[in-house]
């Protein structure tokens, strides 16, 4: 039945010499194998003792000259009398001067950016629920003194924008605001999002404004939001300083005026 | 029980041993081969560009930042781990003598170990890479690699667990330590790089520390493994000194995370950081004469073995080259030299010895050993061996001491205040050149071992009782042709 029995002990296909030898040639690589010995108990080489604590000796100097152990190590690092070398051709960087507006309005952008754009949104056009638009708003185009008092110091309480009263409050931004970024800002805001002033704050103008938001402010360290009956009675006016023409030209990096 | 009779049945028990593991080993061998002769491609389309900007322009996909991060890091998790993992198990059976039993589950761990690297090269390729310095494949690879290891080697840590005799040979002291030490700095430097959102400059010190810890705590303890093991048994020596053997192991393992911050000299880090970890870096000397010159003494008065045994002749080389690494951290961590190196080609040639010259070096002595236990076959050609080694060791020889004294010199260049800085560019350029053939006479060598590891793994070797030799016998072996009895 099974043929486990019948299974002869050799089949006349198979040499047992060669199955024999394909064997011992299949555990060829393993039979010829040394053992591996027990390890060795040579003495440590003198040499060798020396030549580790040489290398400490090494590493204790390169740890001395670390120094005070939390001090920075950079002037340490950094070549004296280093200078930069000229260009080639020893030309200086050419700066090609540019209309004021369009100086004072890049710059603008770059603090619209930072700082307005959460709220007012990107558009400009505010979020037509809690942020009131500024493209079309008769605040910022109208009296500038009243505007840059909206910037430097917030507005608490109902203000009407562009046909519908917003009640929300705005914060002041005057924190880190220098002149220079004051006229940037409300040059660009004047003359973007569909407004269309055409005229330039100058930095002059924006410094007049950044005084009396220091006067309102008094010894507090920051200005109360302001409202708008304040606003009505007090800063209806534009700002002092002389108008620029909004084609002067202006160096893009310092913002002086370039003589022609 | 006689001698003989012993002896029968521990062949009959390696035999065994070799056949579990022969797929996973096999697997991981030629993969690995594979990837390195890709990595090589890459290394020298990267050395290529350096100097010959417009070379294969057309193809953006490799430009030269692509090409050198595709380069090193499909040569570390490519080739080295890979490696590693195959000269880990065989090791690991083969020391508890354990057969393996989850030979299966290894080579599916080993094929999703590949899958990242895949997975990895193309995502460097499309310009996805990470930017940090040997972690650059795109984030999600990181993961694959940790669940692939845990596959890969936790059958060796069971077979240490359950395995026969209670002598611990030195070469398993090493394989634990890199199996348990793995996952410790894999983990920390991925974790606090991508998981973790710390301080950019700190991101940077974790890279720099993941490059040297990886080195020192993973590719030089199984390249130890790997000598401890081979050159007693092809020599049929005992291992030199056990007392050395201990020293080696425990400053290695003690110093090895110390390193890499030196890297960042001058950066806004607390200074003790690049200064312990440069005094680390000479330190590091320590362990490396020791462990070769262990091995050398285990090997000397068998200088006829070296030459013909091919595995023999890697080790030593390796282990030549891991004194030479020690000496060259001494060089590049002191001060003087630090602050002009730190911006130069020698951390790269540090880097190609330790990876080439020392863990390859070693790896392919492994190979050459393991492989025809596994495969029952023969090396076919002794010249194929020969051309590996020979241009092996020359191209890494000229790779690593023209980046290392070539980017002493660029360093010095670049210092030279008072000299244009098209000074040190030219210099600079001159390495580049040197690197670009170097990498092509490494790339030739490669191209024989991956022909020859393919002929292997379709068991085209030579059926024969004896092992192949690098140089032939000089005369005849008093018991004929087929008599003499070897032990390579």
């Amino acid at each position: 039945m099974s043929d486990n029995n019948q299974k002869p002990d050799l089949n006349e296909d198979l040499n047992v010499l060669d199955a024999h030898g394909n064997l011992v040639e299949a555990s060829a690589a393993s039979s010829r194998e040394n053992q591996l010995q027990e390890n060795g108990m040579e003495p440590v080489s003198l040499w060798i003792i020396l030549a580790c604590f040489a290398g400490v000796l090494v590493a204790g100097t390169v740890l001395g000259k670390s120094g005070v152990l939390s001090a920075n190590s950079y002037n340490e690092f950094v070549v004296s009398g280093y200078t930069q070398a000229e260009r080639p051709g020893g030309a200086e960087e050419v700066i090609v001067p540019a209309a004021i507006i369009d100086v004072f309005a890049k710059k603008g952008a770059k603090i619209y950016q930072a700082k307005c754009q959460g709220c007012h949104q990107p558009t400009g056009l505010g979020d037509g629920a809690n942020f009131p638009p500024l493209g079309g708003s008769e605040w910022v185009q109208g009296d500038t003194s009243a505007l840059a008092q909206i910037i430097l110091n917030g507005v608490i309480g109902p203000i009407k924008v562009a046909g519908r009263t917003w009640n929300g409050a705005m914060p002041g931004q005057a924190a880190g605001m220098t002149d220079e970024d004051l006229a940037g800002l409300m040059t660009y805001i004047r003359n973007s999002f569909g407004n269309e002033t055409g005229d330039v704050i100058s930095i002059e103008m924006a410094s007049n404004a950044l005084a009396d938001y220091k006067t309102r402010m008094g010894p507090a360290p920051v200005a109360p939001p302001i409202k708008v009956a304040e606003l009505e009675s007090k800063y209806m006016v534009s700002l002092k300083g002389a108008k620029l023409d909004p084609a002067t030209k202006v160096n893009p990096e310092t913002l002086e005026v370039v003589a022609e | 029980m006689s001698n003989d009779q012993t002896n029968t049945l521990d062949a009959r028990l390696r035999t065994a041993i070799d056949k579990s593991v022969s797929n996973p080993v096999m697997f991981f061998f030629t993969t690995g081969a594979l990837w390195l002769v890709v990595s090589i491609l890459l290394g020298v389309l990267a050395s290529l560009k350096s100097h010959w900007p417009t070379f294969f322009e057309a193809f953006g996909e490799l430009s030269t930042g692509r090409a050198y991060v595709a380069h090193l890091n499909v040569l570390i998790y490519g080739w080295c781990f890979p490696a590693a993992f195959g000269a880990i198990i065989w090791f690991m059976s083969r020391l508890c003598r354990k057969e393996s039993k989850h030979a299966g589950i290894i080579v599916a761990a080993g094929l999703v170990w590949n899958f990242g690297v895949v997975i990895g090269l193309l995502g460097v390729m499309l310009g996805k890479s990470t930017g940090v310095p040997w972690m650059e494949f795109p984030n999600q690879c990181w993961v694959i690699f940790l669940f692939a290891y845990i596959l890969i080697a936790i059958w060796s840590f069971v077979q240490f667990r359950v395995r026969e005799g209670g002598h611990v040979y030195i070469s398993q002291w090493y394989i634990l330590a890199a199996l348990f030490l793995f996952p410790w700095i894999f983990c920390s430097a991925h974790i606090f790089t991508f998981v973790f959102d710390g301080h950019p400059v700190m991101t940077a010190a974790v890279a720099s520390w993941f490059k040297s810890s990886i080195v020192n705590l993973f590719f030089i303890p199984v390249a130890a493994a790997s000598v401890y093991y081979i050159a007693p048994k092809v020599t049929g020596r005992p291992v030199h000194s056990y007392s050395l053997a201990l020293l080696g192991f425990w400053t290695l393992i003690i110093l090895g995370a110390w390193g890499g911050i030196q890297k960042l000299t001058g950066a806004p880090l607390p200074a003790f950081m690049p200064y312990v970890s440069a005094a680390a870096g000479v330190l590091f000397f320590i362990p490396a004469l020791t462990i070769g010159y262990n091995i050398l003494m285990t090997t000397k008065s068998h200088h006829d073995l070296a030459k013909k045994s091919p595995s023999l002749r890697f080790t030593v080389a390796s282990v030549i080259a891991l004194i030479g690494m020690g000496v060259a951290g001494v060089f590049l961590n002191l001060p003087s030299v630090m602050r002009g190196t730190q911006f130069s080609l020698s951390g790269y040639g540090y880097e190609i010895l330790a990876l080439y010259g020392v863990f390859s070096m070693s790896m392919f002595a492994a190979i050459y050993y393991i492989v025809p236990r596994v495969t029952k076959r023969e090396w076919l050609a002794p010249s194929f061996i020969r051309t590996h080694f020979n241009l092996s060791a020359y191209g890494v020889i000229a790779v690593v001491m023209g980046s290392i004294l070539g980017g002493y010199l660029q360093g010095a260049a670049v210092e030279a205040i008072d000299q244009p800085f098209s000074d040190a560019k030219a210099t600079a350029y001159m390495i580049s050149i040197f690197n670009s053939i170097a990498w092509v006479i490494i790339l030739i060598s490669n191209l024989a071992f991956l022909f020859h590891i393919l002929l292997m793994a379709v068991r085209l070797g030579r059926h024969s009782k004896h092992a192949t030799l690098i140089e032939e016998h000089h005369g005849s072996s008093p018991h004929g042709a087929d008599g003499k009895v070897n032990n390579y």
